[in-house]
């Protein structure tokens, strides 16, 4: 595998027209769809903004993988691309992981790795934040509750 | 967020639901969740630093103690590998459960992962192919910065830094072109693989399929002999139910006979009815039809030029032969002076014509009626539906003969039952002084042609000769009217006289076009008997001839094929061989001729492509030399070819 876009790539959308452009010249192709054209809409969908699109990209992206098993490889790291896109990151991991099993020096494939383990860590942080904040909210507010009700008896 | 809250909710402590197989171990969430609450709990009384409190850090211990414990880690390390809102997602959303499910790889699949042998990578592909998307994208703007250049290149100092660094920059940006041109011609080529790939199985589809429609026509037939068999059960059980009937009848009338027996009158007349009851079953046979319920395509669908049959019918050269329907009846017949009636699905003779006492010279089978036209100056009807024939039964046994002589054509075919086409004459017409050389019926009308230099027009009902054409004499009428066709001259070509005066003809109700030896073909109105056309053209002796509503096509021994326009009476096209043609036939796609070789010449007038079909091509490689095709005739792309040594091979074309 020679190129791989680095994940910012897939962080600049394109515009509608062309994303249009790759649609018509998917559903043209009908039923016996190439897996060439099939990769451009499900790459210019994962590059859009909107869920949906990425969604359907994602799932686009599994059907090559599961039907043409020469393109796995770069599908994995596609698929581990889309999902972080998604924010899926259980399953961006588990493809990535398993690219790098295969590729261990894959720049963008460790690239992306960092990106997710950071993503997860920030997130992860700001849900234990959060969490506690919720804590020390219902404790505080508890024992509010708990000292007027010991005034009052 | 609230989701590991409301885990903590859901599930009480002492609940532990093991679910390791999950993308999340709920057992490590519960624990996880303790701990927070925990060190939240701890952290409510004093608001100090959490990390520099001791209770954080008993905490923060007890958490690593439990953590050493290797399915905790486990589940730990799940937690780990995504965040809250991915939890929420794949476990709430009932719309993301569905996508995800959409887009699940199995483990196998992941597993299972070739390395790559792709000459680029899809999004080399991807790139490559997207200035094409944008209309004006690139390949535009290249062309107009190359013009801007050219522009702009004379002003700039050749030897200046900035022209240096304009032309590395050019050529990078060519050098990227060049690749990208590469990917473009890699995933062109790769895609053209890719779409052999799909013929490929496709083909094998195909081939799938026609094995298919194969069993079914085998199905079919077996099914039609079948109802063909309760449909005569079926009759004959009429025919004794009504026997019984008027048996019944009668009985009744005897016992009132025997109260009344004077009456003698009325006996002998129940006698009189009897008698033809009781005789009529057994004697009178009903003639069975054997046309075919059910019309066979599956020659249709093979490959042209593919062999379905060959079968060495006579011993001899074959003079002519005709067929009713693909897998029908034919019928063949050869200077050993023998008329053979074939059934072309079983590939087996079904017996002999008896009855001209010289060789047929030419024939023709419509709808099971079939006329011969023979040496001997006669021409005899005769009605293939009174063959006593059975198309399936008593052959159950000749199964392997039948695949060993459809291996091997010199097998002698099974004989048939003498005797079996005893009543299948009809009548003899009998008025030609010399032999027959062409003959055509249609309806009710048969014209045929003769060596006594005359045409007649039989009517088939009453069975004889209406008129009488004489070819000469409308020729002379021809030269004295002043008309440009000139008199009868005999063609160089067939100087050794060899060729037959008339040699071909075909009527349609009132119109009959003939073509004779001297290479004219004439049209002539039957209601007036006048040629009222005369088709000049052929150099040589006119052997075949064909037409349908627009076109008449003609064969003759100067080699050519010609096709004339039935309107107009001009040529419409021609196309020659490198021998002369002996018989040719056309149906509504091909022209296929008998041109002296060992080969079938087809011209297939859709496609406008001359291509060859027969035993000459399958056999070249056996280092065999087949004999010399002399007749053929084509029917929906069924092809009969009759050969100078007697065989006869069917083609689908």
């Amino acid at each position: 595998m020679t190129q791989l876009p680095y994940a910012v790539d897939a962080e600049t959308p394109l515009n509608p027209a062309e994303l249009n452009v790759l649609r018509a010249q998917y559903e043209k192709e009908g039923e016996m769809v190439g897996v060439q054209t099939k990769f451009n809409y499900a790459w210019g969908l994962v590059k859009s903004n909107v869920r949906a699109d990425q969604h359907l990209g994602v799932m686009l992206l599994s059907e090559i993988f599961r039907t043409s098993p020469e393109r796995r490889r770069e599908c994995l790291y596609y698929l581990a691309l889309g999902n972080y896109k998604l924010g899926n990151y259980a399953q961006a991991r588990k493809y990535n992981d398993a690219l790098l099993e295969n590729e261990p020096a894959n720049l963008q494939a460790a690239n992306l790795r960092a990106l997710i383990d950071d993503k997860v860590t920030k997130e992860g942080l700001m849900g234990v934040a959060i969490i506690s904040g919720v804590a020390v909210a219902a404790g505080v507010i508890g024992g509010v509750l708990l000292r007027n009700l010991g005034r009052k008896r | 967020m609230a989701n590991s809250d409301q885990n903590r909710d859901v599930f009480p402590d002492d609940v532990s639901i093991d679910d390791d197989t999950s993308v999340i171990s709920t057992r490590g969430l519960e624990a996880f969740g303790r701990k927070v609450t925990t060190t939240a709990s701890h952290l409510i009384g004093p608001i100090t630093d959490p990390t520099s409190h001791p209770h954080y850090q008993t905490a923060m211990t007890e958490i690593h103690k439990q953590l050493q414990k290797p399915t905790l880690q486990r589940g730990v390390f799940a937690i780990a590998r995504t965040t809250p809102t991915d939890l929420v997602r794949s476990k709430l959303s009932s719309k993301e459960i569905q996508s995800r499910a959409l887009a699940y790889v199995p483990d196998e699949l992941l597993r299972n992962i070739p390395a790559s042998s792709n000459s680029y990578s899809l999004f080399q592909g991807f790139q490559a192919s997207f200035p094409d998307f944008t209309d004006d994208g690139k390949k535009h703007k290249r062309r107009v910065s190359r013009g801007r250049k050219m522009l702009d290149e004379s002003p700039v100092q050749p030897g200046s830094p900035h022209a240096v660094q304009r032309l590395k920059k050019d050529k990078a940006s060519m050098m990227h072109q060049l690749e990208m041109l590469g990917v473009r011609k890699n995933m062109a080529s790769s895609e053209i693989r890719e779409i052999d790939n799909k013929i490929a199985n496709l083909h094998g589809m195909r081939k799938i399929i026609l094995d298919r429609l194969a069993n079914l026509e085998k199905e079919e037939a077996v099914l039609e002999h079948d109802i063909m068999d309760v449909e005569s059960r079926l009759d004959e059980a009429q025919e004794l139910a009504d026997e019984a009937e008027s048996l019944a009848m009668a009985t009744p009338n005897k016992s009132e006979e025997d109260l009344s027996r004077t009456e003698e009158g009325f006996m002998s007349q129940s006698i009189y009815e009897k008698l033809p009851a009781a005789n009529t079953p057994p004697g009178k046979k009903k003639p069975r039809n054997h046309r075919k319920k059910t019309l066979p395509i599956l020659h249709e669908h093979f490959e042209p030029g593919t062999m379905i049959r060959s079968m060495r019918a006579h011993q001899d050269n074959i003079t002519a032969l005709d067929f009713d329907a693909p897998f029908g009846l034919m019928v063949s017949a050869a200077m050993d002076d023998s008329v053979r009636v074939w059934d072309l699905n079983a590939g087996r003779c079904i017996g002999t014509l008896e009855g001209h006492t010289a060789s047929v010279r030419t024939l023709q089978i419509e709808d099971n009626f079939l006329a011969t036209g023979s040496m001997d100056a006669t021409i005899k009807l005769w009605d293939l539906s009174k063959a006593h024939y059975d198309p399936q039964g008593s052959q159950e046994v000749d199964e392997e003969d039948e695949d060993l002589a459809f291996v091997n054509p010199n097998d002698h075919a099974v004989d048939p039952p003498a005797g079996s086409m005893a009543d299948c004459p009809l009548f003899t017409l009998e008025a030609h002084l010399d032999e027959i050389t062409a003959l055509h019926f249609r309806g009710d009308v048969l014209v045929s042609g003769s060596a006594d230099k005359t045409l007649r027009q039989w009517d088939l009902t009453k069975g004889r000769c209406v008129q009488t054409l004489d070819v000469m004499w409308a020729a002379a009428q021809a030269t004295a009217m002043g008309s440009s066709d000139g008199p009868w001259r005999q063609t160089s070509r067939s100087a050794d006289g060899s060729a037959d005066f008339v040699g071909a003809l075909q009527v349609f109700e009132s119109a009959l076009a003939c073509g004779t030896a001297d290479g004219m073909v004439r049209l002539w109105d039957l209601r007036s008997g006048q040629v009222h056309r005369s088709l000049v053209g052929h150099t040589g002796p006119v052997t075949c001839l064909q037409f349908d509503d627009v076109h008449l096509v003609t064969g003759s021994l100067d080699r050519s094929i010609r096709i004339w326009d039935l309107r107009t009476g001009s040529i419409f096209d021609a196309y020659a061989y490198d021998h002369p043609i002996t018989s040719m036939m056309f149906d509504t796609r091909r022209i296929v001729c008998a041109a002296g070789e060992d080969v079938v010449k087809v011209y297939d007038k859709v496609e406008g492509r001359h291509w060859d079909c027969g035993a000459g091509i399958t056999e070249a490689e056996k280092a065999k030399s087949p004999a010399i095709v002399e007749r053929v005739r084509i029917r929906d792309g069924y092809m009969v070819e009759g050969r100078q040594d007697g065989v006869v091979g069917v083609w689908t074309c």
